[in-house]
C-alpha cells in the first residue's frame, strides 16, 4: 500500500488518506493539485482513452470503411449490395438477398433442396448399410468462415471443459502454476504458433516421428481445415478453461450438498445444480471463441494454405490487389456480424457476472495414491493430460527442438546465425537484440497506457444506463477486421492527413506503435476487470462516497484493491498482447528500426529453413514467459 | 537542386526526431513533378541535420550532384535475407565509389503498393528509386494511377552500361524501367521421391498427386508468374480447366515463395514452384543435389525480368542514375546474380564458372509482354483466385 501511495505522487498524506479509506486531509501545498486530480482524474483518463482509441482505431477504421458506403462524394449501398448478392461470398443466400420478394421462388428452392435428399444402399465393413445423400449447398466465403469458426468453437470447448474440471476440482502440485499459465497460448504470436505447428504436425514433424517409433502410420495435417481448427483450439481452449474455472470455483458447494441431502444422485446434482451455474461462463467463452475465429487471419493464411479462405483472408487479398472498395464492403458486412456477436457476448457476460460468489478450497487430491490412478475417472484425466501435452506442449517443444537441430543432429548453428547477424549485420538488417529491446519497451509502455484505459472503460461502462452499447463500442477493437485497422493506420497516420497550407499531419514511430498496442490490449483489461467490478457490493462504493470520498478516490482505495487480481491479469494480457502484436507494428514502423520480436521471427522465416526463425521464436517464448512471470509476481504483491 | 538537397536532409530528420506526430510539407515529396517552384525552402518545418552545405548557392552548370542520401525502395529479400542478399555489398561498394553519397534502403511491408497508394492519396514519396519491378507490377502502377506518374522517364543516354542490357529482357514500353536481373520460374524437385514430370499434363496425373507446392498468384510474384505460365500454355479459355485438374490432383498453394520453399525444405512435399537457379544456392551451402533438381515442363521456363525505375520527382536524380549505372556494371551484375540467385540482365557480367554450371536456362523461355498482360492480368488472377477457394 505504501509503495503505491507514494508512487501515485500523493506523498505521505495520500497514504493516510488511503488508510482511512477516503478521508481527505491534504497538505496545503498539494491541495489544489490533488483536488484537481481527485475531481478530474477519472474524467481526464477517460478523455485520454477516448482520444487514443479515436485516433488509432476509430479514425483509421472509418477512413477505410467509408469507401464501402461513399463513392464519388455520394452515399451508396452498391458495394455492400454487390457483396450480399454474390454467391461467391454468401452462397445460396445471394439469390434471397438479391430478390427478397421472390418468396415463391425461394420456397421452391428450399423444397427442391429437401427433395434432393436420397437414401443410398451401400455396404459398411461388408454389411449392407443405408447412406443418407445430402445435397450440396453453396455456402460462400461467409458460410465457410462461420463453419470453421463453429468447428473451432466446438473443439475449443471440448478441449477446454475437462481442463476447467480438473483445475477447479482437484488439488495437485503445480495446480496454481498451471492455472496461471493456461492463458499463455492465447497470447502467443501467430507466426510463432505456426512454426511450432509446422515442427509438431508437419510431414516430418515431432508427431510423425513419435508415431513412427510406435510403428504407426503418418498423419498429414498441414494445410488442411483440420490443422486450422486444431490451431484455433490451441488458442481458444485456454480461454474456455479460464472463464469456466473461474465460474466453477465460485459454485457454492452448499447448493450441491443441499441437493444431495434432498435425495439427488451425484449426476442429478451436477446436472441440475452445477451445470446451470457454469453454463453462462461456458457460453461467454464459446461466443468469444466464435468471434475470434470468425475474424481469424494469420493462422488460416500460414497453416491453411491458399485454398482455405475466410472473409478476413479475402479482405487481405483484395487489399493486396488494391481493390479497396470491395475489401471495405466485405469488411463492413463482416464487422456488422462480429459487432452483433460482441453485443450478444457482453449481455451474456453480465448475466454470468451476476451469479453468486461462493468460494471453495476443498478440492480432492488428484493423486491420493498410485492405486487410485486405476479408476476410470483418474485414467480419463491421465488421457486428457496426454492430449494436453500433444496439443499445447508439443508445438512449443517442437519449435525449441527445431532451434537446436539440423537434419537430425543437435546443433547450435541457428543461434550462431543470430549471433553473427547481431554482430556483423548491416544497420538496415534485422538483428535479434534490438528486437528484444523494442518488444520490452513497447510492452512496458503498453502496460502503463492500457491498464488505466481498461480500468476506466470498465468503470465508466458499468455505472451507466445503456453502458453496454458504449461497452460494445469500446470493445470494437476485438471485433473489427485487423486488416482494415492496419490499412487505416497506414493511410490515416503514416500517409498523413492534409492540413491547411502545405502541411500534412503524420503520426508514426514508437509512440504511435505503443498507442496501437494499447488499443489492441485494453479490451482484455476491461474483460479482466469488468466482471469483478460488477460483483462488488454497490453499498461499499456508496458508503465511501457518502463519507466524502471522490469518485477517483473510491476507485483507487475501495474498488481497485477488491479487483486487484483482475488488474494483474489485465496487465499480463497487456504485456503479452503487445509482445505478440504484428500488423500495426510493421505498418507504423515504416521500415525503421522499431521492429519487434515477432517481426524478427517473420523475417528470419524467409531463409529456406525453419532454423533461424525457430531460434528467434525460442528467444521470444523465453522473453514472453519471463515478462508474464514478472507481471504475475510483482502484481501478486498487490493482491489480497 | 538546392531545394531538393535541403528537403532531403530535412525530411527524414523531422520524421526520425519526432516520436509521435509531426508536420511534414507536401512539397517535400517531389509530388509537384520536380519544378521546384511551389514553395520557399524557408517555409519548411524541421531543421537540417548538420546545418552545413544544405543551402549552397545555385549554379547554372549541369555538374551532377553526387552528394547526399539515395533512398532505395526495394523488397526485403534484396537487402535483408537471412541467407544472402545483394543489398549490403551494393551499398558498401557504391559508397566507396561515391564517398559523398549514402545509400539508404527502405523495404515497405506491402512493397510497391505502398507507393501506389501514397501517390493516390497525395502523400509524399520519400524514396528516389524502386528496385524490383516486374511486368505485371508496372501494369498495376499504370492501371491504378492512370492520371499521374509514379516513375520518371529514364534517360538511357545517361547510363554508360545500358547498352549491355539484353534486349529480350526489356519489359516497359514506356521506357521508365530498366532490367537489372531476371529469373526463370521452373519446378524444383526431390529426385529421390519423384521423377522429372517433363510436361504440364504430367502434373495432373496420379503419379504426381499430392506432390506439388505452388504459391498464391494473388499475393506472390512467383505464384503469379507460374499462373501466367499456365495461361501462356493453355490459353485464356483453358487455364482454369488445367488448374481444376491440378487442384483435384491436390496441389498445395501457399501464400508466398518463402512459405512454399520452406515447406519444401521441411519435406512437406517433394516438388515446388521456384527458380531455375536453385542449384546455385544449394551448391553454395553444399546441399544434397538430389533435393535440388530443376524441371522445365514442356521444356519451358517463364521469364520474370526484374527492373528498376526512378521515382518521378526524386530528390537525388543524379545519384539515382549513377546507382543504376553501377548496378549494371559487369562486377555488380555478377554479384547481384550470385547473391540474389538470379541471372544477370547484361551480356558482360562477371560470373564464376560454378555459377554457369549450376544456373540452368530453360530451352524455351516464355513470357507475356506488357501489352499482352495489360487489361487482362487482373481478371485472370481474380478468376483463378475464386476458383481456388471455391473448389
Amino acid at each position: 500500500m505504501t509503495e503505491r501511495g507514494s508512487a501515485a505522487g500523493g506523498g505521505d498524506r495520500s497514504d493516510e488518506a488511503e488508510d482511512t479509506g477516503g478521508d481527505r486531509r491534504v497538505s496545503a501545498v498539494l491541495a489544489p493539485l490533488w483536488t484537481a486530480l481527485d475531481r478530474w482524474g477519472l474524467a481526464a483518463t477517460a478523455g485520454l482513452t477516448a482520444l487514443i482509441v479515436g485516433v488509432v482505431f476509430y479514425f483509421p477504421v472509418v477512413l477505410v470503411l467509408r469507401r464501402a458506403v461513399v463513392a464519388g462524394g455520394r452515399v451508396t449501398v452498391a458495394p455492400v449490395a454487390a457483396v450480399l448478392t454474390d454467391p461467391f461470398y454468401v452462397g445460396v443466400l445471394a439469390d434471397v438477398l438479391g430478390n427478397p420478394l421472390a418468396v415463391g421462388r425461394h420456397l421452391g428452392a428450399v423444397v427442391g433442396f429437401l427433395t434432393e435428399f436420397r437414401l443410398r444402399l451401400g455396404t459398411y465393413h461388408g454389411l449392407p448399410w443405408l447412406y443418407l445423400v445430402v445435397p450440396g449447398v453453396r455456402t460462400g466465403l461467409f458460410g465457410f468462415t462461420a463453419y470453421q469458426a463453429l468447428l473451432s468453437t466446438v473443439l475449443s470447448v471440448a478441449v477446454g471443459l475437462p481442463g476447467a474440471y480438473v483445475l477447479s476440482n482437484y488439488e495437485f502440485r503445480g495446480r496454481r502454476f498451471l492455472r496461471s499459465v493456461t492463458i499463455l497460448p492465447f497470447v502467443l504470436p501467430a507466426v510463432m504458433v505456426a512454426i511450432g505447428f509446422y515442427a509438431m504436425f508437419g510431414a516430418q514433424g515431432t508427431l510423425n516421428d513419435a508415431l513412427g517409433l510406435l510403428g504407426l502410420g503418418d498423419v498429414n495435417l498441414l494445410f488442411t481445415l483440420k490443422i486450422v481448427v486444431i490451431a484455433h483450439a490451441f488458442y481458444n481452449a485456454p480461454l474456455i478453461v479460464r472463464v469456466t474455472t473461474a465460474a466453477w470455483e465460485t459454485v457454492d458447494r452448499r447448493t450441491v450438498e443441499t441437493a444431495r441431502s434432498l435425495g439427488a444422485g451425484p449426476r442429478r446434482a451436477f446436472l441440475d445444480v452445477v451445470v446451470p451455474q457454469l453454463l453462462p461462463a461456458i457460453l461467454t467463452g464459446a461466443l468469444l471463441t466464435f468471434i475470434f475465429t470468425f475474424l481469424t487471419f494469420p493462422i488460416v493464411l500460414m497453416l491453411g494454405g491458399a485454398r482455405l479462405a475466410t472473409v478476413e483472408v479475402w479482405v487481405y487479398r483484395r487489399i493486396r490487389e488494391l481493390a479497396y472498395q470491395e475489401a471495405a464492403a466485405l469488411a463492413v458486412v463482416e464487422t456488422v456480424l462480429s459487432l452483433g456477436l460482441t453485443l450478444l457476448y457482453l449481455r451474456y457476460e453480465r448475466r454470468a457476472a451476476s451469479l453468486g460468489t461462493g468460494s471453495v478450497e476443498d478440492r480432492d487430491p488428484l493423486v491420493p495414491s498410485l492405486r487410485s490412478l486405476v479408476t476410470p475417472q483418474r485414467l480419463a484425466i491421465v488421457g486428457y493430460g496426454a492430449l494436453v501435452v500433444v496439443l499445447f506442449v508439443g508445438p512449443l517443444a517442437s519449435m525449441i527442438l527445431a532451434s537446436v537441430t539440423n537434419e537430425g543432429t543437435l546443433t547450435l548453428r541457428w543461434y550462431r546465425v543470430l549471433l553473427e547477424r547481431q554482430v556483423e549485420g548491416a544497420s538496415f538488417q534485422t538483428k535479434p537484440l534490438p528486437a528484444v529491446r523494442n518488444s520490452l519497451l513497447f510492452a512496458g509502455a503498453t502496460l502503463v497506457v492500457a491498464v488505466p484505459m481498461g480500468v476506466v472503460v470498465a468503470v465508466t461502462t458499468r455505472r451507466w444506463r445503456g453502458g453496454h452499447l458504449l461497452e460494445t463500442l469500446a470493445m470494437a477493437p476485438l471485433s473489427v477486421s485487423g486488416i482494415i485497422v492496419g490499412i487505416g493506420l497506414l493511410e490515416g497516420l503514416v500517409f498523413g492527413v492534409d492540413l491547411p497550407g502545405p502541411y500534412r499531419l503524420v503520426l508514426t514511430g514508437p509512440v504511435a506503435i505503443a498507442a496501437a498496442h494499447a488499443v489492441a490490449a485494453y479490451p482484455f483489461v476491461v474483460r479482466s476487470v469488468g466482471p469483478l467490478l460488477s460483483r462488488i457490493d454497490r453499498a461499499t462504493v456508496e458508503s465511501a462516497r457518502a463519507l466524502g470520498a471522490s469518485r477517483a478516490r473510491t476507485l483507487l482505495d475501495v474498488e481497485l484493491p477488491l479487483v486487484a487480481s483482475g488488474v494483474v491479469a489485465g496487465a499480463a494480457f497487456a504485456v503479452a498482447i503487445s509482445i505478440g502484436e504484428f500488423d500495426s507494428t510493421v505498418i507504423l514502423a515504416e521500415g525503421g528500426t522499431t521492429y519487434t520480436m515477432p517481426v524478427a521471427v517473420e523475417r528470419y522465416l524467409a531463409s529456406r529453413t525453419l532454423g533461424p526463425a525457430s531460434a528467434m521464436g525460442t528467444i521470444m517464448l523465453a522473453v514472453t514467459a519471463a515478462a508474464f512471470v514478472v507481471v504475475d509476481r510483482v502484481g501478486g504483491r498487490f493482491e489480497r | 537542386m538546392d531545394r531538393r538537397t535541403f528537403l532531403k536532409t530535412a525530411g527524414p530528420t523531422t520524421l526520425a526526431a519526432t516520436l509521435a506526430g509531426c508536420l511534414v510539407s507536401d512539397g517535400g515529396d517531389g509530388g509537384d513533378g520536380g519544378d521546384g517552384t511551389d514553395g520557399d525552402p524557408t517555409d519548411e518545418p524541421g531543421t537540417t541535420e548538420g546545418g552545413t552545405d544544405t543551402q549552397g548557392t545555385p549554379t547554372a552548370t549541369p555538374e551532377p550532384d553526387l552528394e547526399g542520401t539515395l533512398t532505395v525502395a526495394t523488397y526485403s529479400a534484396f537487402v535483408d535475407a537471412p541467407s544472402s542478399s545483394p543489398g549490403p555489398w551494393l551499398k558498401d561498394e557504391f559508397e566507396s565509389q561515391y564517398p559523398d553519397a549514402t545509400v539508404e534502403y527502405v523495404t515497405p511491408e506491402n512493397g510497391l503498393n505502398q507507393y501506389v497508394q501514397r501517390r493516390k492519396q497525395g502523400a509524399g514519396i520519400d524514396a528516389d528509386v524502386y528496385v524490383g519491378l516486374n511486368t505485371s507490377q508496372l501494369i498495376t502502377v499504370d492501371e491504378n494511377l492512370p492520371d499521374s506518374r509514379l516513375f520518371a522517364d529514364l534517360d538511357r543516354g545517361r547510363l554508360e552500361n545500358a547498352g549491355a542490357v539484353k534486349s529480350e529482357l526489356e519489359v516497359d514500353p514506356r521506357g521508365r524501367a530498366i532490367p537489372y536481373d531476371t529469373g526463370y520460374i521452373s519446378l524444383v524437385y526431390d529426385e529421390s521421391v519423384v521423377s522429372n514430370p517433363e510436361t504440364f499434363e504430367a502434373l495432373t496425373t496420379s503419379e504426381y498427386a499430392g506432390t506439388l507446392l505452388a504459391q498464391n498468384a494473388q499475393t506472390s510474384d512467383t505464384g503469379r508468374a507460374f499462373l501466367l505460365w499456365t495461361i501462356h500454355e493453355f490459353g485464356e479459355d483453358g487455364y482454369l480447366d488445367y488448374w481444376r485438374n491440378l487442384l483435384d490432383n491436390d496441389v498445395r498453394i501457399l501464400e508466398n515463395w518463402d512459405a512454399a520453399y520452406g515447406a519444401y525444405g521441411e519435406g512437406e512435399r517433394p516438388m515446388v514452384v521456384s527458380y531455375s537457379t536453385d542449384q546455385v544456392f544449394a551448391n553454395r551451402y553444399d546441399q544434397d543435389m538430389t533435393r535440388h533438381q530443376v524441371s522445365f515442363p514442356n521444356d519451358q521456363g517463364y521469364a520474370n525480368p526484374e527492373t528498376m525505375a526512378v521515382f518521378e520527382g526524386a530528390d537525388e536524380p543524379d545519384l539515382a542514375y549513377r546507382f543504376f549505372d553501377f548496378l549494371l556494371s559487369p562486377t555488380a551484375q555478377g554479384e547481384i546474380a550470385e547473391r540474389n540467385v538470379q541471372f544477370p540482365a547484361t551480356d558482360n557480367a562477371e560470373l564464376s564458372a560454378e555459377y554457369d554450371r549450376y544456373a540452368k536456362v530453360p530451352p524455351e523461355p516464355v513470357t507475356f509482354s506488357y501489352e499482352q498482360l495489360q487489361g487482362n492480368v487482373e481478371g485472370w488472377i481474380d478468376d483463378w483466385g475464386r476458383e481456388v477457394v471455391s473448389r
